[in-house]
């Protein structure tokens, strides 16, 4: 018996479903079940819910910032070695009256602009030469070159260096055989910012080489074919669109270097601690959690200052993917 | 007639009663014992410090009640504020037993972080070093004395040992000496090689100031105990205050190294274990009996005898290399011949000292 049209079509429709593999189907009745929950509307903000997660864990931090500035705002009373109730701008005071903070700030932020500049300097031609090398085993060799200091954690570098720069070590070993006295290469300034250089360096290539992929050859080629020189040609083309990736390394150096702890403690001999050792001094070796956050404080807003800083003179939208602004 | 055997009921009542009055009576002890933890973990310093501990007090503590004994390597100052955290916000604390310096662990007292240990059984009979001073019973027993020599490479002292803490601004020595990275051991020695007394301290430390700039000119290095063996073995340094532990263990490594107590003296201090508040009431039980472990006889024979340092418990044999040894005090005039300064003064201006020797050091 025939069915008429509108049914037979629905019949038809009802086979072909029937016909559908068994995932498909699964697939459809989720699809439903998520416009149910998520209609089409929502859409716009599915962006906002990924953020949730980082927004959260900032948000966390906010709070922890929050605490340390309670605890700042609170003297330690050493009798019974608990932070007394009243508030006070005591532990800041501490911070102004003693000329050692100031001289231990001062010599962070020295080590940290020496070691930004040194580092970009050797990280951008080795970022560009890894793009642009055209020999595939040359590209994987500096490519393992870069990734394997991160294998090797920071203290474990600082101590390899102890054993290469001791007084007994592999280079003072070489300089004995030409009859040379051993040096004094460890536990001082410079030998910490070189520390510090090493291991900064992987950090600043892995980021100034998407901004270098970014630029395309043709456009070099276009500069020289123009007449310009490869230093005019670096000058004015390379850097320049290169600033995003430099910026965000120059950035992410200096903090960094700003809040590092181990390599002044290991390479410093005691006497070149950076601001982290003052904080931690404070906190754990002088039990005075007020003193340890307000000096906390001091350096985040020290670091807040100086990347503002940068960003207002480089351009907030220089750290956009290809430039411009 | 017969005897109703009224006593033979009696008796039998009177020994059912009995059994179950000492099974009351034990019940307390038996269920601690079945309340065993599976472990304690005990904070401890590494190196030959931790070697002794184990040897000495946990190995031995571990075959006597079968609780094994783990080790919390957390630096000292940096696990007290994780105790006072937890005792604060009532979470369980993150060890059983702390090994400290005694200065610290008078700082927890103050803070009222530790639990009284004054119904240990062995606590009778212990040289009066043991009773913490300044506080009320014993919120930290003290378990050893030690001593902070000036410890010296023979190689660079043909003419024998450094005789007077002077040896540190000696120009010859310049960037090869050493010190803790904060003055401990030493400051109210700097006192008395910067010209001053003992009657100046803690009032007046501007003599030990003075000494410690003169001795920042000679480009000393600073560090913790680590630091001083493998100083001494790369080479790097010829002369250092050190615990005589790290001295001793060098030397027991094969590096050439050698102690002296200068004529100024040398501070002598003591370390001892306390246990936390907030621990479940089974692990506080079985913590405490770790103290008292360490306490007695045996323990503090071998434990004191590997760090090669005088223990609290009276009369024992020191290590046969320390016989004689100024570094090993054991009666009242070698004490005597030593710098003491008591507790509570410590507590009370370390954080002071601390900052002044920072203050020139890192100038």
């Amino acid at each position: 018996m025939l069915l008429p049209g509108a049914t037979r079509r629905e019949f038809m429709k009802r086979e072909q479903e029937n016909r559908l593999p068994l995932s498909w189907k699964l697939l459809d009745g989720m699809e439903r079940v998520v416009a149910f929950v998520w209609p089409s509307r929502f859409r716009h903000a599915v962006g906002w819910w990924f953020l949730l997660p980082a927004l959260a864990l900032v948000g966390i931090l906010l709070i922890g910032l929050g605490y340390m500035v309670q605890y700042s705002l609170h003297e330690l009373d050493i009798s019974t070695y608990r932070l007394r109730a009243d508030y006070s701008l005591a532990n800041f005071a501490t911070f102004l009256e003693r000329p050692v903070y100031m001289r231990v700030l001062v010599r962070t932020l020295l080590a940290s602009v020496i070691v930004t500049g040194v580092t970009m300097v050797l990280a951008f031609p080795y970022a560009y030469q890894l793009v642009r090398v055209r020999s595939a085993a040359m590209r994987k060799f500096l490519l393992i070159a870069l990734f394997l200091p991160f294998f090797i954690g920071q203290v474990v570098r600082a101590y390899g260096w102890l054993i290469i720069l001791g007084r007994e070590g592999l280079v003072n070993g070489i300089l004995g055989q030409f009859g040379i006295a051993p040096l004094n290469l460890l536990f001082n300034y410079p030998s910490v910012v070189f520390g510090l250089i090493q291991y900064m360096l992987p950090f600043a290539v892995l980021l100034i080489i998407p901004a270098v992929a970014a630029i395309s050859e043709d456009v070099e080629l276009a500069s020289e074919g123009l007449g310009a020189n490869w230093w005019a040609t670096f000058r004015h083309v390379l850097l320049p669109m290169a600033r995003p990736g430099l910026v965000g390394a120059g950035i992410v150096v200096f903090t960094l270097t700003m809040t590092d702890f181990a390599m002044p403690e290991i390479m410093g001999g005691g006497k070149n601690d950076f601001f982290a050792s003052a904080i931690y001094d404070g906190f754990f070796q002088l039990s005075n959690p007020g003193l340890g956050a307000a000096l906390s404080i001091i350096l985040v807003v020290v670091g807040s200052v100086i990347v503002s800083g940068a960003f207002f003179l480089a351009g907030a939208a220089s750290l956009k993917a290809r430039g411009g602004g | 007639m017969t005897r109703k055997p009224i006593f033979l009921t009696s008796r039998r009542t009177v020994l059912k009663t009995g059994a179950a009055a000492a099974g009351m009576l034990a019940m307390p002890a038996i269920l601690k014992a079945q309340d065993k933890p599976g472990e304690i973990i005990v904070r401890a310093w590494g190196g030959a410090w931790g070697d002794a501990l184990r040897e000495g007090v946990a190995d031995p503590f571990t075959a006597a009640t079968g609780i094994n004994v783990r080790f919390d390597f957390t630096e000292d100052n940096e696990i007290k504020p994780k105790i006072w955290s937890a005792v604060d916000q009532g979470r369980v604390p993150p060890i059983h037993v702390n090994w400290d310096t005694t200065t610290n662990a008078t700082i927890s007292a103050l803070r009222g972080v530790t639990v009284d240990l004054s119904d240990l059984s062995n606590l009778d009979g212990l040289l009066p070093l043991a009773k913490p001073a300044g506080l009320d019973g014993y919120p930290l027993v003290n378990t050893y004395a030690y001593v902070y020599v000036c410890a010296y490479r023979k190689e660079a002292f043909p003419d024998g040992p450094p005789k007077s803490w002077n040896v540190l601004i000696d120009p010859k020595f310049k960037g090869r000496i050493a010190l803790y990275d904060d003055g401990i051991g030493f400051n109210p020695i700097a006192v008395l090689a910067g010209g001053g007394t003992l009657a100046d301290i803690p009032d007046n430390m501007e003599p030990g100031y003075a000494f410690y700039r003169k001795v920042r000119d000679n480009n000393p290095l600073l560090g913790e105990d680590p630091d001083f063996t493998s100083w001494f073995q790369n080479g790097e340094i010829d002369v250092a205050c050190t615990i005589s532990v790290n001295a001793r263990e060098a030397k027991q490594n094969g590096i050439d190294v050698e102690w002296t107590i200068p004529e100024e003296g040398c501070k002598v201090d003591t370390d001892g274990l306390w246990v936390p508040r907030g621990l479940p009431a089974n692990e506080e039980h079985w913590a405490k009996e770790f103290v008292n472990f360490a306490l007695s006889r045996d323990a503090q024979q071998k434990w004191c005898s590997l760090l090669g340092l005088p223990p609290v418990y009276p009369g024992l044999e020191p290590p046969a290399d320390l016989v004689g040894d100024p570094a090993y005090p054991t009666t009242e005039a070698d004490f005597a011949r030593l710098i003491s300064i008591p507790s509570p003064i410590l507590v009370e201006n370390q954080p002071i000292w601390f900052s002044r020797f920072n203050e020139i050091f890192q100038g």
